[in-house]
């Protein structure tokens, strides 16, 4: 969490303008991952837990290079490993560093409830303030990436910052400073994607990946975090990653239609409650009672 | 208790049971907190409200163990009140007959007994609500101790607990209506448990008539 | 390495075979990135398991562990076949025009002439060039020595084989008996469908791969080059220094060697094993590659001549033959050991220097520790126990020694072998070692250089302080040399005089600065001194700018010749952090220190054709500058500077020949002048190539009760065994972090062997070999799969080594405790004496 730019453009249940919208130039940042060149060294991993100083965790062997089967709240950054064979019979060893996708528009901060726990930077970066985290876990729900994570003991939830706390100093993320391949780079988005560009060209033109490409899925709005990947087509190979993420239908529902049939029907019975009480008012005063009987029907 | 010790001195009738007010307060007080505070989590309008019920987190925590009191209250209500629940011919008729209802001309009503339609109607309306409410709540409470934990399951939950709830809101506004404003006397009877011999001619006949009936004859 | 870890970025193609870098130096994996990207340069990997280097290459293929040679060998065979050779190069820069004596054989039964079954040894009178001149065209006439002569020779006594000083050559290629038709004779044997039965790589697979590694020299263009990149995968084989041999062989057909992007390349195992390599790590050398001295080394003039070569090669040809300088390097090197007290008089204290009568390389240790002839052990950096081979054989020896001092930062499998799994309270009690635990500084705690796989130098600060009582090594050592030192003062001994003499002359004796010992190491002058040409001068006791000031009269005194240079007057070059890059090629000249003479890629002479034009322009490492009539460049030539190019200088100047040898004469190679396919001791099938003779012939097994061999009827799986980029060797088991990583110890083994075993991932295994057991849970993976070896279905599992009996997992009951080198064998390779890690058989079971 970063106290060091109050440059935010969009918070989580927040009610009013927020501070910083419209307040800087249109950079946004991005961490562009070349799947191609990843060779799963888990550097990344491992400055993670260092730069952010996550305790340890207990993991066990499961058949697999990969560290744990998938993130923690404690363990932001982890290298999915899949095999995958291809039609001609060669086998491909997919590395796929998983983490928070900074998407433009992020389905987690739709979803929280909690004024200023999730808080996207006129850069990009979506980030978490613990907080002011209630520990909801609406978050987990909204994000089509399966990314934030919650610490059962204390009920706040975690997920990989971008590194806020250095990219606002000007350096880039821990993991980028640590990948010895040069598969990850960070920078402006719009330089990040023409780099990734170039890349897949070059896997088109010169390897046999016909079908390299970039993924930036539109339908979370971008993401501040984009793949290289040797078949575009075929996103599903990695780890899972959603072909076409979008933020959750239920989000959508529930935050759009729900909410308004909601609010109406709610404001809207209490008006007519409080209206059919002047028209009609109580059915029967208390001393009436056996006096009168009932006093319906006056008009 | 037998039928004849509902009839009270100084022309009280013994409506609520000790047992069954404090029944219903310990779901009408976890009620007024889950809606407070769950208002405060469906708009970011109204998240005062969590603030002003002792914090953000405090009442993200409470919640759901209020939410188990008020399920387990909704549920005790079930084992009490659930043969008195039933379906009647004169239900079908009450409903017909509901525009007089709303519109105070309760003498063209059909007889009510101890409860009447709209009672009954707000009964097993709380009643499946609740069991709706409990489920997604359990499971977004805790998601990580289910087998069965997916993302798809916690989505769901968020709707079917938003969904379940706005209907308990709006079951609960003509409840509270009617408790507190439309029938004068009703609110005084889940306090003192009693009502007057005109409340209960005048709301509930057939049940009077019942008890009257019985004190009367006690062969029945 | 002959080039060095960025240089891999300027090359056009990549082979890594028995090795991963992607997993074991990812940090210098970039570079193989960085060519990819920026070339388009191809990777081609060939392992016996799918890794992570793997992952990111163009074609991979897998390959049985210990069959490299026939590979490599393919693809010589395919090389020639194809006409894929750097003609020019191969004429003028290898020997292979060279005509080889008449009466040496081809391994075609699987032995070389000369071989003595009796003593499992090579005469090698026969691998030799055979005396005379110009042979070319002349194949029909000239027949070498006459055959009378070799017998002469061999009916006399004494004078062991050497080299023709003007060898006979054909430059037509044409002479039958001339290098390059032996060599190709050799190869033709190693067809694709010789190379599939051996290496159960398939016939296609192989071609395609041959084909695209082999592409650089198409329609003989010179100017893509192609790089090989290797590990202890090649290394640890009964055969190791072979296929590096074959390796460096196909590079020289290629003209790869001494190219900015070719070249020959070792990677490193640790940090510093090029360092320690470079001074002394092994029994048969003195730093700077400098032999040790035998018991027939009677004298030092008698040492000196058998160890300094005399130059051989074609009379029309010019050789430096750069080990002329021996007698400089030699005394300089005595004057830094013994100061004053060697002198011309005193015969350079040659006296002093003990003379190595047998094989002392690790296995022979252990081995001589279980034959209870060593009794005491310094274990320093080290894990003798988990590192094996064979862990039980070195537990029982440790078990027979009387002491043993470990100087750890961990308490080890070593330094508790007492208490190894299996040892009862009974059999503890009856162990009657006493062991010494010294608690020692970490890697981030000294000072002091690393000398990488590249030969650079590199000097690094101390980042804190050793915790508690721990001490650097070097104050452990100088404690212990000074206390040994004042007994012999004291009490006299059989020889005192070369520990009284040695020279000691640090500020703190009993902690050396690691500073003053690299100041010492570079060497200074003892005299004032100028150089005849530049008349620079150097005045005694000044730090020598480099090796070229070495004398062999006493006035210089250097700890290690090829070290000269590192520390000189202007300071510590190996902590020169200077990132100017003019040439663009990664040669970085002022950043840190690069043996020898701060250059960075070996032979580069090589780089250039005949004419000393660089044969590709993009790529200008060195050349001849007519001007000035010198090679210069943006390297430090590999090279006498003034050398013209029509004197027809080799390139390969540490060669008495001067060029390349693809034929390697007499004393070089213990098992051949080619390498020859052979099995590991422990092999699933026989030889393809010569069933009757299997395995290499002067190969020993160790005889001791707790040496044994398996064979294929009781262990029917290839066993190889590696490192995870996760770990560090057996340290990395004690840091939470990595233990997070990768938690417990596992088994590869292929889906095709787990379906047909029942075996699910997770389950616990045993794996028998002849030796021991090992115990840990399936990883069952499709990235090894099923072979077929010489028509016989083959699997081949894996294991990582990175566990033993303490560490964190260990301790917490996790694992089953076992080492992975409770299995390896005890048989080494016949050159380098490294162990046969890589390749041995063993059984599987469910536990």
């Amino acid at each position: 969490m970063s106290q060091a730019t109050l440059r935010v453009q969009k918070i989580s249940g927040h009610a009013g303008s927020v501070p910083g919208q419209d307040t800087q130039r249109e950079y946004t940042v991005c961490k562009l991952i070349d799947t191609t060149t990843c060779i799963g060294c888990k550097a990344c991993e491992v400055a993670c837990m260092e730069w952010n100083d996550l305790p340890f965790g207990e993991t066990v062997f499961d058949n697999t290079y990969q560290t744990m089967p998938e993130t923690r709240w404690n363990y932001w950054n982890l290298i999915l490993f899949n095999e995958h064979e291809r039609d001609d019979g060669s086998l491909m060893w997919l590395m796929r560093k998983n983490q928070c996708m900074h998407c433009g528009e992020p389905g987690c901060l739709a979803a929280c409830p909690a004024d200023g726990a999730i808080i996207q930077y006129t850069n990009g970066i979506v980030d978490f303030q613990q907080a002011n985290c209630i520990g909801c876990g609406y978050c987990i729900t909204g994000c089509p990436f399966d990314i934030p994570k919650m610490n059962p003991k204390t009920h706040r939830v975690f997920k990989c910052t971008l590194c806020t706390d250095r990219v606002s100093e000007g350096l880039e993320p821990a993991c980028i400073k640590s990948c010895p391949t040069g598969c990850l780079h960070f920078g402006i988005k719009d330089d990040m994607k023409e780099l990734a560009e170039s890349r897949a060209k070059q896997l088109r033109d010169y390897s046999n990946f016909p079908n390299a490409g970039v993924y930036d899925p539109p339908g979370v709005g971008g993401t501040g975090v984009i793949y290289v990947l040797h078949d575009a087509t075929q996103p599903e190979l990695y780890g899972g990653l959603p072909k076409n993420p979008h933020v959750p239908w239920s989000v959508k529902l529930w935050k759009g239609p729900l909410k308004w049939f909601g609010n109406v029907a709610m404001i809207g019975g209490l008006i007519g409650l409080f209206v059919h009480y002047l028209r009609y008012g109580p059915k029967a005063r208390e001393e009436e009672d056996l006096a009168t009987g009932p006093r319906g029907g006056r008009t | 208790m037998s039928r004849q010790e509902q009839i009270l001195p100084h022309g009280q009738v013994l409506r609520y049971t000790l047992r069954e007010r404090i029944t219903h307060w310990a779901a009408g007080v976890t009620y007024l907190y889950l809606l407070g505070t769950g208002l405060a989590f469906w708009s970011p309008w109204l998240f005062w409200l969590a603030v002003a019920l002792g914090g953000t987190q405090v009442s993200r925590t409470l919640h759901p163990w209020a939410g188990l009191i008020f399920f387990g209250s909704v549920w005790y209500m079930y084992v009490m009140w659930a043969p008195q629940m039933t379906h009647t011919d004169d239900d079908r008729r009450w409903w017909k007959a509901l525009k007089y209802y709303s519109t105070n001309q309760d003498d063209k009503m059909p007889p009510a007994g101890r409860y009447n339609a709209g009672q009954k109607f707000l009964f097993w309306g709380f009643f499946w609500a609740n069991l709706l409410l409990f489920l997604s709540g359990i499971f977004l409470w805790a998601p990580q101790y289910f087998a069965w934990h997916s993302l798809v399951a916690m989505r769901i939950s968020v709707l079917v607990h938003a969904a379940a709830a706005l209907f308990t809101i709006g079951l609960f506004m003509i409840h509270l209506y009617m408790g507190l404003f439309a029938e004068r006397g009703a609110f005084g009877s889940v306090i003192r448990g009693d009502v007057s011999i005109a409340f209960a001619k005048r709301y509930h006949p057939a049940w009077y008539k019942e008890i009257a009936g019985e004190a009367a004859s006690p062969r029945k | 390495m002959t080039n060095g870890w960025i240089d891999i970025k300027n090359t056009d193609m990549m082979l890594i075979m028995g090795g991963n870098p992607a997993e074991n130096h990812p940090c210098g994996f970039k570079w193989v990135v960085e060519a990819k990207r920026n070339r388009n340069a191809k990777l081609i990997v060939v392992d016996p398991r799918f890794t992570r280097t793997a992952s990111v290459a163009d074609l991979f293929c897998q390959i049985r562990a210990g069959s490299d040679i026939a590979f490599l060998g393919g693809l010589i065979q395919y090389a020639i076949e194809n006409h894929r050779v750097a003609k020019d190069y191969l004429l003028n820069y290898t020997n292979a025009a060279f005509v080889v004596k008449e009466g040496f054989k081809l391994p075609e039964d699987g032995l070389y002439s000369g071989f003595d079954a009796a003593t499992q040894t090579y005469d090698k009178t026969t691998w030799n060039y055979q005396e005379g001149g110009d042979l070319s065209g002349k194949a029909a006439r000239a027949t070498g020595d006459p055959p009378g002569k070799e017998n002469k020779a061999g009916g006399q006594p004494a004078a062991p084989p050497h080299l023709p000083e003007n060898v006979a050559y054909d430059l037509t290629l044409q002479h039958p008996n001339c290098v390059f038709q032996l060599l190709r004779k050799q190869y033709s044997r190693y067809t694709p469908e010789m190379v599939e039965r051996i290496t159960g790589i398939p016939k296609a697979q192989f071609e395609k791969i041959a084909d695209l590694f082999t592409s650089v020299r198409k329609d003989g263009d010179m100017k893509k080059v192609a790089t090989i990149i290797y590990a202890v995968g090649w290394t640890q084989h009964t055969a190791g220094t072979q296929t590096i041999r074959t390796a460096a062989m196909l590079q020289l057909l290629l003209g790869n060697v001494g190219r900015s992007g070719g070249g020959v390349n070792a990677l490193r195992g640790h940090s510093n094993i090029q360092g320690a390599t470079d001074m002394a790590g092994i029994f048969e050398i003195l730093p700077g590659y400098l032999k040790v001295p035998v018991p027939t080394d009677t004298d030092f003039k008698t040492y000196l001549e058998r160890i300094t070569p005399k130059s051989s090669k074609p009379h029309i040809w010019d050789s430096w033959n750069y080990w002329s300088n021996t007698p400089k390097f030699a005394v300089s090197f005595m004057k830094a050991m013994y100061g004053d007290a060697a002198t011309k008089q005193s015969d350079w204290a040659f006296h002093y220097l003990p003379k190595v009568d047998r094989n002392y390389s690790w296995a022979y240790i252990w081995d001589d520790m279980y034959r209870g002839n060593v009794k005491g052990l310094f274990a320093f950096g080290m894990n003798g126990v988990a590192i094996g081979p064979d862990s039980n054989k070195n537990i029982a020896a440790l078990k027979k020694a009387d002491w043993l001092v470990v100087g750890e930062i961990y308490p080890d499998e070593t330094s508790e072998f007492w208490k190894s799994p299996g040892i009862t309270q009974d059999e503890m009690k009856k162990i009657q070692t006493t062991v010494y635990r010294l608690p020692c500084a970490g890697f981030a705690e000294k000072d002091g250089t690393f000398v990488n796989s590249a030969r650079w130098l590199q000097w690094k600060n101390a980042a804190l302080p050793p915790p508690g009582d721990a001490k650097l090594d070097q104050e452990i050592l100088a404690r212990i040399f000074l206390k040994v030192r004042e007994l012999y003062q004291k009490e006299g001994g059989k020889f005192p005089d070369a520990i009284l003499h040695a020279t000691w002359s640090y500020t703190n004796p009993q902690n050396p600065a690691l500073a003053e010992v690299a100041k010492e190491i570079n060497g200074k002058a003892l005299a004032d001194l100028e150089d005849p040409v530049t008349k620079q001068q150097v005045k005694a006791g000044q730090q020598l700018p480099g090796y070229a000031w070495l004398k062999d009269d006493g006035t210089t005194a250097c700890g290690n010749w090829l070290y000269s240079g590192s520390f000189t007057e202007a300071g510590n070059m190996m902590a020169r952090r200077g990132t100017e890059d003019p040439s663009g090629l990664g040669i970085y000249p002022n950043w840190g220190f690069s043996w020898p003479a701060n250059r960075r890629v070996m032979y580069n002479r090589a780089s250039c054709d005949l004419q000393g034009k660089p044969w590709d322009l993009s790529r200008k490492q060195v050349w001849w500058n007519e001007a000035t009539q010198k090679w210069v460049g943006n390297d430090v030539p590999d090279f006498k500077a003034d050398s013209k190019p029509k004197d027809h200088m080799g390139p390969f100047i540490m060669n008495p020949e001067g060029v390349g040898r693809l034929f390697v004469p007499i004393g070089a190679v213990a098992d051949g002048p080619f390498p020859e396919h052979y099995e590991p001791i422990e092999s699933p099938v026989e030889n393809p190539l010569h069933p009757q003779q299997s395995s290499n012939p002067i190969v020993k097994k160790f005889k001791t009760d707790a040496d044994k061999y398996g064979t294929a009827k009781d262990y029917n799986i290839v066993c190889t065994t590696y490192r995870l980029t996760e770990h560090y060797h057996y340290w990395t088991k004690n840091n939470p972090m990595n233990v997070q990583l990768v938690p417990e110890p596992f088994v590869e083994v292929p889906a095709e062997l787990a379906d047909k075993m029942g075996i699910r991932g997770g389950e616990v295994l045993k794996v028998t070999s002849a030796r021991g057991v090992y115990q840990a849970k399936a990883m069952v993976t499709k990235r090894i799969k099923r072979m077929m070896i010489d028509g016989k279905e083959t699997f081949q599992i894996g294991i990582p080594i990175h566990w033993g009996y303490r560490g964190i997992a260990e301790d917490e009951g996790k694992t089953w405790k076992t080492a992975a080198n409770l299995l390896s064998p005890t048989v080494i390779d016949p050159n380098a004496w490294t162990p046969e890690f890589k390749g041995f058989l063993v059984k599987l079971e469910k536990a």
